[in-house]
């Protein structure tokens, strides 16, 4: 350790000591985990070893055709939110980039943002039965206010220099906005997207454990009938995973789209 | 004979309207003109709206009382014939320094082959080539400013507008930039008009420097630093040597002191 003490305020981490802290936590954790659920401080039925998760997670997708149900969750997400970008980035970046546009929908939206999503799902059960489209409406209402007012905060911050560069260049009104703004603000579209994206999971997991048969969400209700612990864990398992994946492709992928913000000196 | 300056700002104010009812004078009967190839240095202490009066000339702002003319034209917003460098740093991040200096003449309409000429031409004039493909997250302040003139003179203005555009630069980037504009204005005859409070500068760089008094902004005095009787310089050290600089400085200092102690 030479001289100096092991911690000190906002002094930095060796790479070394980083890696084995981050392991340390984790295997505390399963330590913890293991000991309590051999050691029967805990009763096994509400929670199980590790062990006996990870082979339930091995028999859903071996046995039991999880994966289908995986496959339908990540597609309710991803639609949903593709839905939710078409609407939320013009229209956030229009009223960045337009007060008068932001005068009309800035109220309307942030009221909105105000109203739990998942409080809308009696009445939206009530419009559009049990299919597909009360899921997609939910997750849809979750994310698109946040998302609109992400986008349009991000695009109000475009600094007013740039414009005014690209007016006294001779910039029309068309070209400001796609040629300026548009491009200035997108790497923070991409990241309020990735921040977005993160909170769809929370709202798929609610719409399909309280109106639906098929999904990630579904099969860990249909396991509580069965007192299947092992189950319910190794599906908050797979939804963790699944978002920490999609939260490392949007990282590849911001780090693809713009490579010059990488290149700082 | 006598030609019509290019540039002609006659008893111009500006009224800024603050909460209902209340405002405030920014700049107040201001007339000067700026003769083509000259380079006019406004200068005065913070608060004497010498920003405000360049922003008017972009048409970045619009004067409350008061015409602004070039080439006889009055001026009816920001234009291409206005070109204008600020002191934060616009370079457009996602374009290349060639893009960058493209930029301008791309959405005028200049084709493809002029275009990329001229942005090798003036690239070149501000010695950036060796990084004419870099980012401009690459470069350095003083750089980014080098890519944001040379953009500004490839989309060909009538008169360069500089605001404070080494104010955020080092000292010794700053005389470096300074001899640059001297030599961009000896190779290329361009109109500027540059806002600067740094005494050195102004005389360094001006052809003429119109002062400014303060709250509100208003022409103290218009000053010809003559003492430069054999054209602009290429050196700034050649500058401190000449006689006669000394005593303008002082005496700019003193208009300057004067200024402070009336706020």
């Amino acid at each position: 350790m030479g001289g100096k003490r092991w911690f000190e305020v906002r002094s930095p981490v060796s790479p070394r000591r980083a890696i084995l802290s981050s392991v340390g936590i984790w295997v505390a954790f399963f330590a913890v985990w293991i000991i309590a659920s051999s050691a029967g401080w805990v009763n096994p039925l509400l929670v199980p070893t590790p062990a006996k998760v990870f082979q339930a997670t091995y028999t859903l997708f071996a046995e039991q055709g999880f994966s289908t149900d995986v496959l339908i969750s990540i597609g309710r997400v991803l639609a949903s939110f593709a839905l939710a970008c078409m609407v939320a980035v013009p229209l956030g970046v229009a009223m960045g980039a337009f007060p008068a546009i932001d005068a009309i929908f800035a109220p309307f939206v942030s009221a909105w943002r105000y109203l739990p999503a998942p409080s809308f799902i009696p009445i939206l059960l009530m419009w559009f039965g049990t299919g597909e489209a009360p899921k997609l409406a939910l997750l849809f209402l979750g994310v698109i206010f946040f998302l609109i007012t992400l986008i349009a905060d991000h695009t109000k911050e475009v600094r007013k220099e740039l414009i005014e560069t690209a007016l006294t260049l001779g910039a029309n009104r068309t070209v400001t906005v796609f040629g300026v703004i548009l491009p200035a603000v997108l790497p923070n579209i991409v990241i309020a997207m990735r921040q977005m994206l993160a909170m769809s999971w929370t709202y798929l997991v609610i719409a399909e454990i309280v109106a639906s048969t098929t999904g990630i969400g579904a099969m860990m209700m249909r396991a509580r009938r069965f007192l299947h612990t092992d189950e319910i864990l190794a599906g908050i398992i797979v939804i963790g995973v699944l978002g920490l994946v999609f939260d490392v492709l949007f990282g590849v992928l911001h780090r693809r789209l713009f490579p010059y913000l990488e290149r700082q000196r | 004979m006598i030609t019509d300056p290019l540039l002609k700002v006659e008893n111009v104010s500006k009224r800024f309207e603050l909460r209902k009812g209340t405002s405030i004078t920014a700049v107040e009967d201001i007339s000067f003109d700026v003769a083509k190839g000259t380079i006019c240095v406004l200068l005065g202490p913070s608060g004497s709206g010498k920003s405000t009066i360049l922003r008017m000339v972009a048409g970045l702002e619009t004067q409350t009382t008061g015409d602004i003319y070039l080439n006889r034209t009055s001026i009816d917003g920001p234009g291409r014939n206005r070109g204008m460098v600020f002191q934060a740093y616009t370079s457009f991040d996602w374009l290349s320094v060639r893009r960058n200096v493209e930029f301008g003449m791309k959405i005028n309409g200049v084709a493809q082959r002029e275009r990329s000429e001229r942005a090798t031409h003036f690239i070149e004039l501000v010695g950036l080539s060796k990084f004419i493909d870099a980012y401009p997250s690459q470069l350095s302040g003083g750089m980014r400013q080098r890519v944001a003139i040379a953009r500004t003179l490839a989309n060909a203005p009538d008169i360069l507008l500089m605001d404070e555009p080494f104010g955020a630069l080092d000292a010794e980037t700053r005389w470096q930039m300074q001899e640059l504009m001297i030599d961009i204005a000896e190779a290329s005859g361009t109109t500027m008009i540059i806002v600067t409070h740094d005494i050195e500068e102004a005389i360094f760089l001006a052809d003429k420097i119109v002062f400014l008094s303060s709250h509100p902004g208003r022409i103290k005095e218009e000053i010809i630093p003559d003492f430069k009787s054999a054209g602009r310089l290429k050196n700034k050290e050649d500058l401190l040597a000449l006689p006669g600089y000394g005593e303008l400085e002082r005496k700019i200092m003193r208009l300057m002191r004067e200024e402070g102690h009336k706020s």
